[in-house]
């Protein structure tokens, strides 16, 4: 077989390499060691000695990099939103609040590669010219957390991080470098998941209750104590490391037209070898979970494809045939979200599922606003109760699409859109077993024995 | 004899109040707010009312604030929780791996239902939703250890170490990426290959 041309979109193009996940699940690679073995901080020193902050700012433009947290704005586009430098304090915001559910590709990249992400923390400092990174990890990831603070503890100790880094390494041509001053701070969530919500990760950090803040101004105006400051996901802050180090050209041959690169698929449900796997933008659903995941473990009938918030599309040849794309997920009404693509067996009742979804989404509710305090907090649960307990009607049906109907958009942050997207498409592909259950009484699907032995 | 609780927590630990407050900018301090309340914690497995008391101090806010921020959190404690307190993801890909049997089971061994302490500061449960461990599902997190992709005999295995007292070692399960990049990096050890084929996992082996 000749080498193909055109962009990488599949991982068995041959031209195609695992880079993130490169030296996960390798015994002892989250030690600098390891790293600086295999051409760790090669790309925080290109750019720091030979580059300045707005040519590192235009080769993550050129890559056509999206933030990898879920919503997939251009990052090098965020970057250039800072304001110029006025002598203020600047941050750099890691979210390493991973709790979408479906979505854990950042505990892994952190807990096996933590240089990697600290070297594009770094990088991007330098960028936006922010002498201060946070690392807002979530509590419950405390070998994660663990391991962050000793890649710290390293970095400064070989002077990649803490006062001057590269100082030693600065030419006549690039006096700039003379000491780049950065360091970061290592700071423990404690189980809530709106602090995936930038301006609410922000209040936790500082000590607040984790509400979300109104917006305008956004972060890059008044961000962590008021400052400017950029906020992104661990994934992207890798993904920059790589940019770096070998090119944006490198980047841009991969994927499709409006989303670019390599990224951290995560497969979890019913499916024969769940995990993460790490393909080119624009591979399909069938290469994730036939050729590399195994296959269905049963028979199955939706693909859930950018974790729990993300609508669902129906199991069927055209949906698996649909590349993982930013603007394809758009166009057939769902979103590529973090990429946590959960396979939902045909066993398992819709009702049931969604009724779990509801759930944590009820639990998670910050209690800020209205709509989602009322709707999606308390009223959706309770119906989704009266459902399982066999008393719902076929009017309490058309009465919560109504509900959620209403409840896009009206919330303070997207935390009840979250909520209120699954809902509306389990009754667009499976309002059949919503009505079974209310005319019978009994689910389609009655609840099976799913624990392995 | 001295409660415990009357002496302050920081009295005799000003080297690691200090640590945490230099962390943050002086006009920060209140960030220190979160990791004070975690420092308690992880000693006392719960932040009483006097100890919320001198952490607002601390930080210069009033023990409602302070409060108001620990209560919005839900793996803060106001009561103790068990040596071993016991942490059942229920999100979605961990029920679809059978956690709802996992919980139960837990119940029927324990005796308690999520929110509760045994008698004898043994055991606590808590029902707790996605923890990030879906590929690898059910989790269940005793303290601040995961025990990825529990069976009910490794979950028996569990219960009767702890019932021993003993902490037991995690359980890191893998899959997918994680099996493939050790073997990839096997492999460039063994011939220094320069045209490393995209490796296809085999099936869920590689416990790291």
């Amino acid at each position: 077989m000749s080498t193909p041309t055109g962009p990488i979109t599949s991982r068995f193009d041959p031209r195609f390499e695992v880079t993130l996940y490169r030296h996960v699940g390798v015994e002892g690679a989250h030690t600098l060691e390891h790293y600086l073995a295999r051409g760790g901080y090669r790309a925080a020193r290109k750019a720091l000695t030979g580059m300045t902050p707005a040519q590192v700012v235009d080769e993550v433009k050129a890559s056509g990099l999206r933030g990898r947290g879920g919503a997939g704005f251009p990052a090098g586009v965020k970057w250039s939103f800072m304001p110029p430098v006025d002598g203020r304090p600047r941050f750099v915001v890691c979210n390493a609040d991973e709790s979408e559910p479906g979505s854990f590709k950042d505990r892994y990249l952190m807990e096996d590669d933590p240089h990697q992400l600290l070297e594009g923390m770094l990088i991007a400092g330098f960028a936006i010219s922010a002498h201060v990174g946070v690392l807002y990890v979530r509590g419950e990831y405390y070998l994660a957390y663990e391991r962050l603070q000793g890649a710290i503890a390293e970095a400064r100790a070989a002077g990649l991080l803490g006062r001057g880094v590269f100082a030693a390494e600065a030419t006549e041509e690039t006096p700039a470098v003379a000491g780049f001053d950065f360091d970061i701070v290592l700071h423990r969530g404690a189980g809530a998941y709106i602090c995936g919500e930038e301006t609410a990760l922000m209040n936790s950090f500082e000590g607040l209750r984790a509400n979300p803040r109104l917006k305008p101004p956004f972060p890059a105006q008044a961000g962590v104590y008021g400052f400017p400051t950029t906020i992104n996901n661990v994934e992207t802050f890798c993904s920059v490391t790589h940019i770096l180090d070998r090119g944006a050209a490198w980047y841009a041959a991969m994927g499709t037209a409006d989303s670019k690169g390599t990224k951290l698929y995560q497969l979890s449900g019913a499916v024969a070898r769940p995990g993460v796997y790490e393909l080119p933008m624009g591979a399909t659903f069938r290469e994730l979970i036939f050729d590399l995941g195994g296959g269905p473990s049963e028979s199955a009938k939706a693909i859930i494809p950018g974790g729990s918030s993300t609508p669902m599309l129906p199991w069927r040849e055209d949906t698996l045939d649909l590349p993982m794309d930013y603007g394809t997920m758009a166009k057939v009404g769902s979103m590529l979200g973090t990429g946590g693509v959960i396979v939902i067996p045909t066993s398992q009742c819709m009702v049931d599922a969604m009724a779990n979804v509801v759930r944590f989404y009820a639990h998670e509710s910050c209690g800020k606003c209205t709509p989602c305090r009322e709707g999606v907090s308390t009223w959706l649960p309770k119906m989704y109760q009266k459902l399982l307990a066999g008393l719902g009607t076929r009017d309490d049906l058309d009465l919560m699409e109504d509900m959620v109907r209403n409840l896009r958009g009206t919330a303070f942050c997207p935390l009840a859109d979250a909520c209120a997207m699954p809902v509306a498409a389990s009754f667009q592909h499976f309002r059949h077993e919503y009505e079974h259950l209310v005319d019978h009484g009994e689910a389609m699907f009655p609840p099976r024995a799913r624990w392995t032995a | 004899m001295e409660l415990p609780t009357l002496r302050p927590f920081f009295a005799d630990k000003a080297d690691v109040l200090q640590e945490i407050l230099d962390r943050y900018p002086p006009y920060g301090r209140r960030s220190a707010l979160m990791p004070l309340l975690w420092e308690v914690q992880r000693a006392e497995r719960h932040v009483s009312e006097a100890r919320l008391q001198e952490i607002a101090e601390i930080v210069g806010v009033t023990a409602t604030e302070a409060k108001g921020v620990m209560s919005f959190y839900s793996t803060f404690h106001e009561h103790p929780v068990g040596r071993f307190h016991l942490q059942v993801c229920r999100t979605l890909s961990c029920k679809l791996a059978g956690a709802d049997e996992l919980y139960r089971h837990l119940v029927a061994e324990t005796g308690l239902v999520s929110g509760e302490t045994d008698a004898d500061g043994r055991f606590s449960l808590q029902n707790v939703e996605c923890l990030g461990s879906c590929g690898t599902a059910p989790v269940l997190q005793v303290n601040d250890t995961y025990h990825e992709r529990v069976t009910r005999s490794r979950c028996d295995e569990l219960l009767a170490q702890m019932r021993a007292d003993r902490e037991p070692p995690p359980t890191r399960e893998r899959g997918g990426d994680n099996v493939a990049a050790a073997k990839a990096d096997r492999m460039v050890g063994e011939r220094r290959a320069a045209d490393d084929a995209p490796v296809v996992p085999d099936a869920r082996e590689g416990t790291a």
